[in-house]
């Protein structure tokens, strides 16, 4: 049986809804992650299941229980903010004991249990400084040390790393998702950065609009998004509306414009009409490299931009422009005709 | 401009303190260490000797004290809803918690003795509904000093508190329950000590204020003497100078023994503060 489950949950304010009639489970030792766009009622979710917020409709289960009303001081889930919330009149060694002291825990069971956390969250040795000497990593390390001493039933990350800088955020993900696997602690983790949330988690839930598009493993999603909106936001920047669609054996034969195209048939595969592929997996050639037929495209290179290990390309062609990367040395010019391929492999039906 | 130019902006500033607050003071505060020419703490020993003057020393402490303890009382919970507010509210709140402070004292004052005289509001409203026979003895008692003095004084602590208290970011109070706390004693933990600045700042303006002020006392305290009352008839009704000049040294050493003593307080309550 799942751990956590939401039910049917509504959430409303004044009059206009966030989440409607929405769902999720979660099994335990698990990580998931709730990805999407500002406003898409990640956060709001987090703090529905932290307690800070009151359904309108609908029921909140954890471990069989039904925690829809249980205050948030009862729940005993580790929360973990983005603007990391550590009390500026507390030394570091108070700000972790907080919620020891809280239960009333005796003070050498407190310090064996701050010292410990402080340990495994690599900060040994600065027990007495005040937050306002540490650095945002550190701060953030005091965070969750904070929050994992008291035992929580669910540990809950509202986008940790977004105050860090781009290397310590990766440093620190590693490290998140370390401590999370070593103390075996089921986590929910909200974040609009997809590499973030694809690296640390064992289930993603892409959201919009108050609604999950997609809920699956990482490595699924990443490779075959369900809906155009989850294409868009994982990087799968081109899109093409076929008008005829029907299988043949192990692939799908689609056509637009009486342009044929073919797509490899996967379990699960959506039943939309339209295709998306990535830059990268787009393949781009000269009328001489690559010859006319199925799932080939002509077209014209609009605009180059160089992006380090590749060049990206605007083509123009009878279907729309098209983003296209190619590692190359010398790259084409604005204006040169070329052809673009869609390999059947990569081209992915969405909804 | 280059560096040593810009001390040139203090200079009308330094200059205005220097001749009608440095000089004056000084000059007080060395009349009363002299007396035909000879070094002497006689002005001091002289009224701290004296049963009535320690009387009226007393009594102006205990109102001071009883002021500043109510305007926290009152102040603290309604500064923090106050702060807790959309901004439309908390403007408006504010400015209906400051409008007090725009009126004249003496208005005040005397509004407060229709209020608490003998045939006034309050014990016609008692003896109205039968509670006393006698009416109360309300007005030029210290009570009534209190009462004019905590309406005068609270919008300052107020000011100050809500000034400190929407800087208090609402992540710590939610991440302080998500530890356990309930709500008060994430309030006591939590907002209660991040509050000591401003409690401070707030406490100290509305004691330094009672102790000196004069109108309020004067009016609602009827025969009851204050500090700054005692100074005034010292002055122009006794015409004692060097009297007077001691009484006022003696206000400004309490002064800053007590704002010392404050935020000594505070040092300890809040040590990051």
């Amino acid at each position: 049986m799942a751990l956590l489950q939401l039910d049917n949950i509504s959430v409303a304010y004044d009059q206009q809804y966030i989440l409607k009639d929405f769902n999720l489970s979660l099994e335990k030792g698990q990580l998931l992650s709730l990805l999407g766009p500002s406003g898409c009622g990640k956060t709001t979710t987090l703090r529905l299941i932290a307690g800070f917020l009151d359904a309108k409709d609908g029921s909140f289960r954890f471990e069989g229980k039904d925690y829809t009303r249980t205050p948030i001081n009862k729940r005993n889930f580790g929360l973990v903010f983005q603007s990391y919330a550590l009390f500026p009149h507390l030394s570091v060694y108070e700000n972790v004991a907080f919620g020891l002291r809280i239960r009333k825990v005796k003070d050498d069971e407190i310090r064996k249990r701050v010292m410990k956390m402080l340990e495994i969250v690599s900060l040994h040795g600065f027990e007495d400084r005040f937050p306002g000497a540490l650095s945002g990593g550190q701060k953030q390390r005091v965070a969750i040390a904070r929050a994992l001493v008291i035992e929580p039933d669910l540990l809950l990350f509202d986008e940790p790393l977004s105050n860090l800088d781009a290397n310590l955020r990766v440093n620190m993900r590693v490290e998140i998702r370390r401590i999370q696997q070593e103390l075996g602690i089921t986590t929910v983790y909200v974040s609009h950065d997809q590499e973030e949330c694809f690296s640390i988690s064992d289930k993603v839930a892409v959201m919009n609009k108050g609604v999950i598009e997609q809920l699956d493993h990482p490595s699924v999603i990443f490779k075959y998004p369900k809906t155009e909106f989850v294409g868009r936001f994982i990087g799968f920047n081109n899109f093409i509306t076929f008008t005829e669609r029907q299988a043949d054996g192990d692939a799908v034969l689609l056509t637009v414009n009486g342009l044929p195209f073919r797509a490899k048939k996967v379990p699960g595969m959506s039943a939309g009409m339209k295709g998306a592929i990535r830059p990268d997996d787009l393949l781009a050639g000269t009328e001489n490299e690559i010859s006319e037929g199925p799932n080939v495209l002509d077209g014209t290179v609009k605009v180059s931009t160089y992006l380090g290990r590749s060049y990206q390309y605007i083509v123009e062609t009878a279907l729309g422009e098209f983003t296209v990367n190619k590692e190359m040395l010398s790259p084409f010019e604005n204006g040169q005709r070329i052809r673009l391929l869609v390999p059947p492999e990569k081209l992915v039906l969405v909804d | 401009m280059k560096k040593r130019y810009l001390y040139m902006l203090l200079m009308p500033g330094l200059l205005f303190l220097t001749l009608f607050m440095i000089f004056p003071l000084a000059a007080t505060v060395g009349s009363t260490l002299f007396q035909n020419g000879q070094f002497t703490f006689s002005h001091y020993t002289q009224f701290l000797t004296d049963a009535y003057f320690l009387e009226i020393l007393g009594t102006t402490l205990l109102v001071s004290f009883m002021t500043t303890i109510i305007c926290v009382a009152i102040g603290f919970p309604v500064a923090y809803y106050i702060s807790k507010l959309p901004p439309r509210g908390k403007s408006i709140l504010l400015a209906l918690a400051i409008f007090p402070l725009l009126t004249s004292s003496v208005v005040r004052s005397f509004s407060w003795m229709i209020v608490l005289g003998k045939n006034g509001l309050i014990n016609n409203a008692l003896m109205g509904i039968g509670l006393i026979q006698e009416p109360l003895s309300i007005l030029y008692t210290p009570t009534a000093m209190i009462i004019g003095l905590v309406h005068l004084f609270l919008p300052l602590i107020l000011i100050t508190l809500v000034g400190v208290m929407e800087n208090i970011n609402h992540d710590l109070v939610e991440a302080a329950q998500s530890l356990g706390a309930s709500r008060f004693s994430a309030f006591r933990k939590i907002v209660v000590p991040l509050s000591i600045p401003g409690l401070i700042i707030g406490s100290i303006l509305v004691f330094v204020g009672s102790l000196t002020a004069y109108t309020t006392p004067a009016l609602l305290g009827g025969k009851q003497r204050v500090i700054s009352t005692f100074l005034y008839q010292n002055a122009i009704t006794l015409n004692d100078w060097n009297a007077a000049s001691a009484i006022a040294t003696m206000m400004m050493i309490i002064t800053f023994v007590v704002i010392a003593i404050m935020n000594k307080a505070a040092a300890k309550f809040n040590p990051k503060g």
